[in-house]
């Protein structure tokens, strides 16, 4: 906490978490899930939240995109407090900055790819056209411009993550959560997904913060956060090479 | 704007196949049931609605068409004064029992005594101009073609009313009666077969107007004299109405089908909700991700209610086609069915209440799909 003022940056994190508690209390017991946990991420970076099961980085996930209220402590996303939002403004909030992807695919099995990426974006305020335009090319962005007519009964795995990834890229949020979106796919189309996502956080400026407990994934990340007991145990930046946004493949 | 209701629906309609049925079902019980009650106690108003008298004159208190009472004759006079009037004529009712030549044993007979020229009022929009004419002769009688089984006759034969001989010379359709049979007859004949010594006047006078619009005025203006003895007036549409609710509520059948509609409704309501929240718990994880991706609890709740507008729509479409073969057939075989368009909107607002009421039954389950619980 020190250090971390001490070293403040120029230009202001895109999330900040300060001194963040969390509890859930089922019956009699109480389980201390978050336990003033406090942390800052920076826009354009991919930081992987990794460690061992239970210890509540699902939970942080959730509680940095407004999804879950805190029990104490602040959450400032882009500038606004978290804590401060009612329902509606949360969702006014994710709806113009957030974008998500789960663990589950969670695709409306009657659409097709490339209306599972409009849907969102009709409630977004924008034209008919533009709507078109972006899901057109975030679908291509993730290679699926051959597969946009097709349901997610066509798809295989790695290609209805894609899509997800896509449904969220499409409405250009500032910032992007993952939750273990490569743990129901093999190695090659979790690589896969996570270049994505890293490519993501480098062209776009996106602030994308993954949970995974994949340890080959470490290497694409530009930071990792080993959690342990609700509390931030190691924080370091990896020396991934960077992708140059040249070598993307449109 | 991608129409995720109808998408879903189309592509998942197996899974909204029982909401709709239940809809379909719902609105066809509906339907049917008001046809049959509208057949059925409408034919106890038939002798005004199949007439083309604007005004009814008849004895005060009188509850139904069947139930009137003998009034002075000379109260005709008093009708033909007033300007409106262009032609009234008597109608007389009498209860008879009736032996036909077959082993019947008695049948009892509504007797409607009536104008048989070519230009009255009786029956005039129920009785062909033909067979009206045939009623001049004397002891002639007509007969509805759905009762003859049960009078034991045929045309040509002869029977007895109260004794007196008649001779069915026409057999009529559409003259179903409810708790009796109708037999036509001229006035004169049915002098001669009412028995009862203290009948001098026609049960009925009925009046066409020169403006059918004024119906209810002149009702009023010929109401409340009293110097010929006790008499009152109606409208044609008030003494209809009045005969079917006597009917309906004397005979206790408005509260079975109140009793009825309200059961099909529950049970309807029952079946489409459980269905409409199926699909919803179905596609919840879907709903979720669309809720943290920033689209609001009121638009998927739209989305919900979309869902069950379109399920009562094709509910409703089922039940009207299904709905009209059936009541061709129960026509064919003179089943006494009829639909008016008030009682289709009732019905078509039932059915969509029906999936309104299922709908937001539905909407309610929508609070599972809360997002952080896609995070774990
Ligand atoms: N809604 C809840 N009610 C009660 N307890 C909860 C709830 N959500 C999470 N927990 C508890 O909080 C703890 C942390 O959960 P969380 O989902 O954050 O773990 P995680 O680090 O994501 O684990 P995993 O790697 O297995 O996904 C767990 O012990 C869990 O039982
Ligand atoms: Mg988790």
């Amino acid at each position: 906490m020190q250090t971390a003022t001490a070293a403040e940056p120029l230009r202001t994190p895109a999330l900040l978490a300060e001194n963040i508690s969390k509890a859930f209390v089922s019956g009699q017991q109480r389980t201390q899930v978050l336990d003033g946990l406090s942390l800052s991420l920076d826009a354009g970076e991919l930081t992987l939240i990794s460690g061992p099961s239970g210890c509540g980085k699902s939970t942080l996930l959730a509680i940095l995109s407004g999804l879950q209220k805190v029990d104490s402590g602040r959450v400032h996303a882009l500038g606004s407090e978290l804590g401060q939002l009612d329902m509606r403004a949360l969702e006014r909030f994710r709806l113009q900055h957030t974008g998500f992807v789960f663990q589950g695919f969670n695709l409306f099995p009657a659409l097709s790819a490339f209306e599972q990426v409009e849907l969102p974006l009709n409630h977004m305020g924008l034209s008919r056209n533009e709507a078109r335009a972006r899901a057109q090319s975030s679908l291509e962005e993730v290679g699926l411009a051959h597969r946009m007519r097709l349901r997610p009964s066509e798809l295989s795995g790695g290609e209805k993550q894609r899509v997800a990834i896509a449904r969220a890229l499409a409405k250009k949020p500032e910032l992007l959560f993952a939750d273990e979106p490569t743990s129901a796919l093999d190695a090659a189309n979790g690589q896969m997904i996570i270049d994505i996502l890293h490519r993501i956080a480098r062209t776009h400026g996106t602030t994308v913060l993954c949970v995974s407990h994949d340890p080959r994934l470490v290497v694409h990340a530009d930071r990792v956060l080993a959690m342990e007991d609700g509390r931030i145990l190691s924080d370091w930046r990896t020396h991934a090479p960077v992708i140059d946004s040249k070598e993307l493949p449109l | 704007m991608v129409a995720l209701a109808r998408k879903t629906l189309i592509y998942e309609w197996r899974r909204f196949l029982p909401a709709m049925l239940a809809v379909g079902f719902a609105g066809l019980l509906q339907l049917l049931q008001l046809a049959l009650v509208l057949g059925i106690f409408g034919s106890t108003s038939l002798y005004i609605t199949g007439s083309s008298a604007d005004v009814w004159v008849g004895y005060p208190g009188t509850q139904s068409v069947g139930s009137g009472r003998t009034i002075d004759a000379d109260v005709e006079s008093r009708v033909l004064m007033d300007p409106a009037v262009l032609r009234v004529e008597p109608y007389i009712w009498v209860d008879g029992d009736w032996r036909g030549p077959a082993e019947t044993g008695g049948v009892s007979v509504f007797v409607s005594g009536i104008d048989p020229s070519p230009d009255a009022l009786m029956f005039s929009k129920a009785l062909p101009p033909s067979l009206r004419a045939r009623l001049a002769e004397p002891d002639a009688v007509v007969v509805d073609r759905s009762v003859l089984n049960q009078l034991g006759v045929d045309i040509g034969q002869t029977a007895t009313i109260n004794g007196h001989q008649v001779r069915v010379v026409g057999i009529s359709s559409g003259l179903r009666a409810l708790g009796g049979v109708n037999v036509l007859c001229s006035l004169d004949t049915a002098r001669e077969l009412d028995e009862d010594p203290a009948d001098i006047g026609p049960t009925y006078l009925v009046a066409k107007l020169r403006d059918p619009r004024q119906a209810n005025a002149v009702a009023a203006r010929l109401r409340g004299d009293t110097a010929f003895g006790p008499y009152t007036t109606w409208s044609a549409k008030d003494f209809a109405r009045r005969s079917v609710l006597y009917w309906l509520f004397d005979t206790g059948a408005g509260a079975g089908v109140l009793f009825l509609a309200g059961i099909v409704f529950l049970v309807g309501a029952v079946i489409t909700s459980q269905t409409l929240i199926a699909a919803v718990n179905g596609s919840v994880r879907e709903y979720a991700t669309l809720n943290a991706l920033g689209v609001g609890v009121a638009a998927l709740r739209r989305v919900v209610l979309e869902q069950a507008f379109w399920v009562g729509a094709l509910g409703l479409l089922g039940a009207g086609l299904l709905g009209i073969v059936l009541m061709l057939l129960a026509r064919s075989q003179d089943v006494p069915v009829v639909l008016t368009l008030p009682a289709v909107l009732v019905c078509i607002v039932l059915v969509m209440g029906l999936a309104a009421v299922s709908g937001l039954a539905a909407m309610r389950s929508l609070h599972r799909a809360d997002p952080a619980t896609l995070l774990r």
